[in-house]
């Protein structure tokens, strides 16, 4: 699970009383959020202050865009046109899609997010819920697939970086970060609370959701700490005259290694007695792995017996 | 960029009072020797007492020459014919009725020509009025003062070009040879209007138009039916600027735009609901594009929250229809007791209208603090 930031006191409804929120999208140059409900535009902050500024119209449906940006698939035309910056609302003088008309079974929809990278000439397209398809944006055929297995269609496609997009399942919360410049696959998971509508926020790279209780939320890419593992031994066998190699992983709620988080050791004797040798660090840090490291001096005394080697965690 | 309203003239105009109201009044109705009773008659029920109510906007628009500010009212009247159409004359700078006696003396009537049969007019190209007709598919110069079609004068045909097209709405500029014609959703930019005129782009609206005006030869500012107002560059085109009018309270029943190209600012017209004893309401609305601060958003973290951790905190400046303000100086404060160190005490607003301040967490701890911004804005107008 990633780290929950922020919750907003605001609920963000804008205008409407319960607006059915379908797309949400991160606009740089306003480093604020277009919602999209049925009927109406919405510009939405992060603190849940959202402000209603017309109504759609064209039946134009919402596709995420390389570079942070996004833009609108038409119906009418089968063709994907760019966003205006300045209020979001469709450029009809710009296609994306000159070559292949985008039919319906390729076509964004509010429960299954399409992506175009129109620089590299492709297209993003869920068949199922496991596997996203990469074709080809001039001749509409697969060029590659990514298979996530989320068990869930991505609501959202959101660009993250050069070659990479984030997709967002919306009942699991599971997250995806993929890869999709040569070597195509997925990178990151992780996973937010459930939500009405989510975007990736490119600048500070956060998932910014929008709950069925219209709350915001903002999660930073970084799981939060669920388990420590108990320290093993590399080799399992200790020695004396040795630094015996021992590691504790920490993880989150699924699984996720968490990085650079300091873990406590303290030594403990047993049934009232005194700890036997020492370790070679009171704190060490989390690698990218989750993995935390230190090293068991046993005694070269000769002595024998049974130690206790404690780890903690201080979660601030 | 936004819109910062520098006036309100409200009402700015009245309906000829009928001195009395009646609690059922007659319809009008033939006696043998004479008419009895009212058209209408429901603008005199008790507590009504006006014989004029506003049935719509026929025109709204700065004549440049006059320097004056005029709009023509499509009223329904308890009297012959039942309804009436006024020319109604306002100062540009102030707003003040300047014809105001003769309106009321009913003496300045603009026959239906001029009203229900001309579209929306708008001033344009060397100062003068066009617009598109109800009567055929033309737009056509004007009279500036009677909105009838100036004999003889310019006019095109785009139900002759390609595609075809008829507009309620149109910006004329004849100086590069370009039109801008709104239907309803949707703004169609011509060029080459003089010989073969081309469609060469679009610009889809955030609803349906209201009305259109003119600023000069690559802008044109409109307003939709729910107050929203955009500038576009009808040359490229793109949208320039999308704000939004002043409390878009419910009872407004329309709205109408237009430029005032001598000062530079934004004129809108009210229509709003009459008051209970039937007095009107409307008013005029003088923008002049800048920045206007309507809030300042809940600072929000962006990066994690972790003791040691240098955090991030983002806020908004943002205008009435959320467009951001710049440039701005934002400040902090951090309530007592201060746990951490504010990094920044003060900040500009970006483009966006983004003010990001810095705190750095205490090594330890979990602590609680808070973040208190504000912002001066001074009037410079």
């Amino acid at each position: 699970m990633y780290e929950q930031i922020f919750e907003s006191a605001l609920s963000a409804r804008g205008s409407e009383a319960s607006p059915d929120w379908r797309y949400l999208f991160y606009l740089r140059s306003w480093d604020a959020f277009l919602a999209l409900s049925a009927l109406k535009y919405a510009r939405v902050f992060r603190d849940g202050t959202a402000i209603t500024f017309g109504d759609r119209s064209g039946s134009y449906e919402a596709l995420g865009r390389v570079n942070g940006a996004f833009a609108y698939w038409s119906p009418w035309t089968r063709k994907v046109y760019s966003a205006f910056d300045i209020n979001g609302l469709p450029n009809p003088n710009e296609v994306l899609n000159p070559a292949w008309d985008i039919e319906y079974a390729f076509a964004p929809n509010s429960g299954a997010g399409t992506f175009i990278d129109d620089i590299r000439k492709l297209y993003f397209h869920q068949p199922n819920s496991n596997r996203l398809d990469i074709l080809d944006l001039d001749t509409g055929k697969k060029v590659d697939e990514i298979v996530h297995n989320a068990g869930e269609r991505f609501a959202a496609i959101a660009w993250v970086q050069q070659g990479q997009v984030a997709g967002l399942c919306r009942a699991s919360g599971k997250m995806r970060i993929m890869t999709y410049l040569g070597e195509n696959r997925v990178i990151e998971t992780g996973r937010i609370s459930p939500f009405k509508v989510a975007a990736y926020d490119c600048e500070y790279h956060l998932f910014f959701t929008i709950g069925t209780d219209y709350k915001t939320r903002i999660f930073c890419r970084e799981a939060w700490p669920a388990a420590l593992s108990v320290p093993v031994f590399e080799p399992a066998q200790v020695y004396g005259f040795n630094a015996n190699e021992v590691k504790t992983r920490l993880t989150g709620q699924d699984g996720e290694p968490c990085p650079g988080w300091w873990v406590h050791w303290a030594l403990e004797g047993i049934g009232g007695g005194l700890p036997i040798g020492s370790l070679d660090k009171a704190v060490s840090e989390t690698d990218k792995d989750g993995w935390a490291e230190n090293y068991y001096y046993a005694p070269d005394s000769g002595q024998t017996g049974q130690t206790k080697i404690k780890t903690s965690v201080v979660l601030y | 960029m936004s819109l910062w309203l520098i006036q309100t003239k409200s009402p700015c105009m009245s309906y000829i009072d009928n001195g009395f109201c009646t609690p059922s009044p007659q319809p009008r109705t033939w006696k043998g020797d004479h008419w009895e009773g009212y058209y209408n008659p429901w603008l005199v029920t008790c507590p009504r007492h006006f014989q004029q109510t506003t049935s719509s906007i026929g025109h709204f628009y700065y004549d440049p020459g006059a320097d004056m500010l005029r709009a023509i009212i499509l009223y329904n009247t308890t009297y012959w014919p039942s309804w009436d159409a006024q020319r109604l004359d306002f100062v540009a700078e102030t707003g003040e009725w300047f014809n105001r006696e003769a309106v009321l003396a009913r003496q300045v009537f603009v026959g239906v020509w001029g009203t229900a049969w001309t579209g929306k007019a708008t001033m344009g190209s060397y100062n003068k009025i066009y617009a598109p007709m109800k009567t055929s598919t033309e737009i056509k110069e004007l009279n500036s003062l009677t909105m009838e079609a100036v004999a003889g004068g310019w006019s095109v045909n785009p139900y002759t070009w390609n595609p075809k097209s008829q507009y309620g709405f149109a910006v004329v500029n004849r100086v590069d040879n370009l039109l801008a014609g709104v239907g309803s959703w949707t703004m169609d930019c011509w060029s080459g209007i003089d010989a073969t005129p081309v469609r060469f782009g679009q610009l889809r609206l955030p609803n349906v138009l209201d009305y259109l005006a003119y600023e000069n030869r690559n802008y044109c500012w409109g307003i939709t039916k729910d107050g929203v107002i955009v500038k576009a560059d009808y040359k490229i085109p793109r949208w320039e600027m999308i704000s939004t009018v002043q409390n878009p309270a419910a009872d407004a029943r329309g709205y109408a735009i237009t430029f005032d190209t001598r000062r530079k600012r934004v004129v809108v017209f009210r229509w709003r609901q009459d008051a209970a004893d039937g007095a009107c309401q409307n008013q005029l609305e003088f923008y002049y594009p800048m920045v206007n601060p309507a809030r300042l958003t809940q600072p929000v973290p962006v990066t994690s929250l972790r003791a040691g951790n240098r955090i991030i905190l983002v806020s908004h400046l943002i205008g009435d229809a959320g467009e951001g303000l710049s440039p701005y100086t934002v400040e902090g404060e951090m309530a007592a007791p201060v746990e951490g160190q504010l990094i920044t005490p003060f900040t500009n607003t970006e483009r966006s209208g983004k003010a990001a301040f810095q705190y750095q967490a205490p090594p330890d701890g979990p602590v609680t603090e808070t973040l208190k911004i504000n912002t001066t804005v001074e009037e410079s107008l």
